[in-house]
């Protein structure tokens, strides 16, 4: 046996682990409305990640990636695919694939042949195309479905067609432009897990723009959160959702509380109540602050000493209980913080008739759960 | 029970009290409607209210199955009297004159056709219609698709304007009008000329030939067709040529591959007026021919209105008639009545 050839062959066929495929530095594109779409963007992404731009509507995320793409010019700034300028080529050489928003598939043309269409335009060699074809159409699960026209697939079919068409030529970047947001959410939902597949299996450095924190959540290995054409934060997923850099990401993923108050050393002073809390932005003492707990970090029960192992723990009343199917969403007022409503999941659906509305419920959550934002971002 | 309570009927958790909307919201039914109305009745909607109401009183409800009648009653009505008219110059095709009296023939006969069929000039006029018509298409087409093209994706609305003001320009001016600003232009010592003997060429003939017809004609279709392009190419979204060039088609490919096929609606109905007006011009080869270049439609006039035959005429315009249904039909049947947009199955 040969190992040291073996192994040879092995690491030339690794990608490098630390390449950056995607360099964007302090984009900025003002389209002359005074407010910048992109504010100074940075950001590098690595060779085969799956990066997910979330952002609210009008956050600037389409613009971003129009940007990356190279269909538009950024105001000032630097965009560099693996190591090259995105415009040192004309657009129709570059090796970018893309599905849009609206798929733009061809009408006048079979799933095949819209798949065999970057291939014929990039010159593959023609003997090989109907085989390259039939993988693909493979890959993204529409075998058998090669000769039907546009209008004889239905919307979840031509989104395949559509990513077959993106991938197949094998691109140096996939950008998806919010392609499954007019799909219904069980349609939405397997789509996102075959792109997961579908990444993993092929390796190509994809970048997905999407509102949805869901799909944000389930498919990427890095997530960077737009507001107001800024990018607030960009991290892993889980990291995102547990430690958010200011309340506008606390607030966009998951259900949170906000109390309103003034920061104070290890907690958040509101009018006469301390409440113990972690900071997660540099705030002094005294300073307008915003404490931020998340739905399914807050406990429930009759009385304040039935909540064991929290230590911050409230008397109220129960506002609304709201069935959501798998989880119960009930709304608390405390009787010492009037005016605020506590969002509270519970994951039993069972105790759907433990409280009535109206009735007296404590509430509890433990202090390092509690976190604590300047009040002014 | 403790306390009244706040009921939270909306199923979208509400993160604060602060953004609840506060009660001193003015009630929308005690604001007086005139001043304030967050929306005023339109005068649009006043009209048609009206015009129902009108219709209601002539043409009740229980009258609706034959609405549809109704509709193309008026259309029905010129269609009828247009094959009325053409029965009356099939009857008429059928009667020979007599050169002696100057009366049509009593009796039924085939003649004018055997005349027509026989004639080596009316072979060759037809065949210079057919071949104007085809060439007039040919042209039109080549020069309306990148017109309407750009006319439709510009990003600038100053160049829009200029090429519609351009385009619509010469519809005011009328096809005789513009058949002498050609004579004028390419005439022996017109502008054309001028400009070659400036350079030391000419001066040519330029007019009362096949190419100056042509020229005419080409001239005159242009606008038509940009018309009838311009809503197929702005039927293409622009994403889907974006796409295309992502996916590695410049932009000739791109026109090749993906507009021409896709705006084919467009340009089977703009080469099928063109073509159909072209066929049956009268005006472009009688001034620009000089007489030399006669269309059918010449030859029918001539037939009418200088040897008074108006047996042979009718024959003639028979024919021009079938030749163009032929022509029509062909291409229905190639491209389908769905590639005109009237919903066909293909
Ligand atoms: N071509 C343009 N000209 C002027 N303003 C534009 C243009 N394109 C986008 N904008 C503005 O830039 C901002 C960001 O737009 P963008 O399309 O990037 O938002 P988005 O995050 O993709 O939103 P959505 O989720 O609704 O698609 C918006 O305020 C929008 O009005
Ligand atoms: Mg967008």
């Amino acid at each position: 046996m040969n190992e040291s050839s073996s192994a040879g062959a092995t690491r030339a066929r690794v990608p490098e682990p630390e390449t950056t495929a995607v360099r964007v530095r302090d984009v900025t594109m003002d389209f002359g409305s005074g407010v910048p779409a992109v504010d100074r963007a940075s950001f590098d992404l690595e060779a085969g990640k799956f990066l997910t731009i979330l952002g609210p509507s009008g956050s600037g995320k389409t613009t971003l990636l129009r940007m990356i793409a190279g269909f538009q010019k950024p105001t000032s700034g630097d965009i560099t695919i693996n190591g090259k300028p995105v415009d040192a080529d004309p657009p129709h050489r570059r090796s970018i694939g893309m599905v849009f928003q609206k798929l733009a598939l061809f009408p006048h043309m079979t799933a095949a042949e819209n798949v065999a269409f970057p291939l014929k335009m990039r010159r593959f060699d023609p003997r090989t195309i109907p085989d390259r074809v039939k993988g693909f159409l493979d890959l993204v699960k529409l075998v058998g479905y090669g000769d039907r026209r546009m209008h004889e697939l239905s919307g979840g079919q031509q989104q395949r067609v559509a990513i077959a068409r993106a991938l197949v030529f094998e691109p140096e970047l996939l950008l998806l432009d919010e392609p499954l947001a007019a799909l219904d959410r069980k349609l939405r939902e397997e789509m996102q897990l075959e792109f997961r597949r579908i990444q993993h299996e092929l390796g190509v450095t994809t970048i997905n723009v999407t509102h949805d924190q869901r799909e944000a959540l389930v498919v990427s290995d890095r997530i960077i959160v737009m507001d107001g054409g800024r990018i607030q934060q960009h991290a892993r997923p889980i990291d995102l959702y547990r430690q958010p850099h200011n309340s506008f990401v606390a607030g966009f993923l998951g259900v949170s509380t906000f109390i309103p108050g003034e920061a104070a050393e290890g907690g958040l002073t509101v009018g006469a109540l301390q409440l113990s809390g972690t900071h997660s932005s540099r705030i002094a003492a005294g300073e307008p602050a915003r404490g931020a707990i998340r739905a399914e970090q807050i406990r429930i029960g009759p009385t304040p000493d039935s909540l064991a192992r929290c230590d911050t723990k409230l008397a109220g009343t129960i506002l609304d209980v709201i069935f959501e199917g798998e989880r119960l969403l009930y709304v608390v007022e405390a009787d010492a913080l009037p005016g605020i409503a506590f969002h509270i999941y519970h994951h039993d659906p069972e105790s759907f008739d433990l409280y009535q509305i109206g009735a007296p419920a404590a509430i509890g959550w433990n202090a390092q759960d509690m976190k604590i934002f300047n009040a002014a971002v | 029970m403790r306390k009244s309570v706040k009921r939270f009927s909306a199923r979208i958790p509400l993160r604060l009290f602060e953004s609840q909307p506060d009660e001193r919201r003015k009630d929308p039914v005690m604001t007086r409607e005139s001043d304030t109305s967050p929306f005023p009745y339109p005068l649009r909607w006043r009209i048609m209210d009206g015009l129902e109401s009108a219709l209601d009183a002539v043409w009740p409800r229980s009258m609706s199955r034959y609405s549809g009648w109704a509709l193309v009653a008026p259309a029905l009505l010129l269609v009828g009297i247009l094959v009325l008219g053409l029965a009356n110059i099939a009857e008429s095709s059928l009667h020979t004159l007599d050169r002696s009296t100057f009366l049509p023939s009593e009796d039924y006969t085939l003649a004018n056709y055997q005349t027509v069929a026989d004639s080596a000039t009316y072979w060759r006029v037809m065949w210079r219609s057919l071949l104007g018509a085809a060439l007039t298409v040919v042209f039109t087409l080549l020069l309306a698709l990148p017109y309407s093209y750009v006319m439709v994706r510009t990003p600038s609305a100053a160049i829009r304007k200029a090429l519609l003001v351009a385009l619509f320009l010469p519809f005011f001016i009328g096809q005789v009008v513009r058949a002498y600003g050609i004579l004028i232009v390419l005439g022996t010592s017109g502008a054309v000329n001028d400009v070659l003997g400036f350079v030391g060429i000419g001066p040519f003939r330029l007019l009362f030939n096949f190419p100056a017809v042509v020229f005419g004609l080409v001239q005159y279709m242009l606008p038509f067709a940009v018309l009838m392009l311009a809503p197929a190419l702005t039927a293409i979204p622009r994403e889907i040529e974006t796409a295309a060039t992502s996916l590695g088609a410049n932009w000739i490919r791109t026109f090749w591959h993906v507009v021409i096929p896709m705006a084919r609606p467009g340009l089977v109905g703009a080469g099928l007026v063109v073509g159909t007006l072209s066929l049956t011009d009268f005006a472009m080869p009688a001034m620009l021919g000089g007489g030399s270049q006669d269309f059918i439609a010449n030859a029918i006039y001539d037939q009418f209105f200088r040897t008074a035959d108006q047996g042979l005429g009718a024959a003639l315009a028979l024919l021009l008639v079938a030749l163009g249904s032929i022509l029509v039909g062909i291409a229905i049947a190639l491209f389908g009545a769905g590639t005109l947009g009237m919903g066909g199955k293909r």
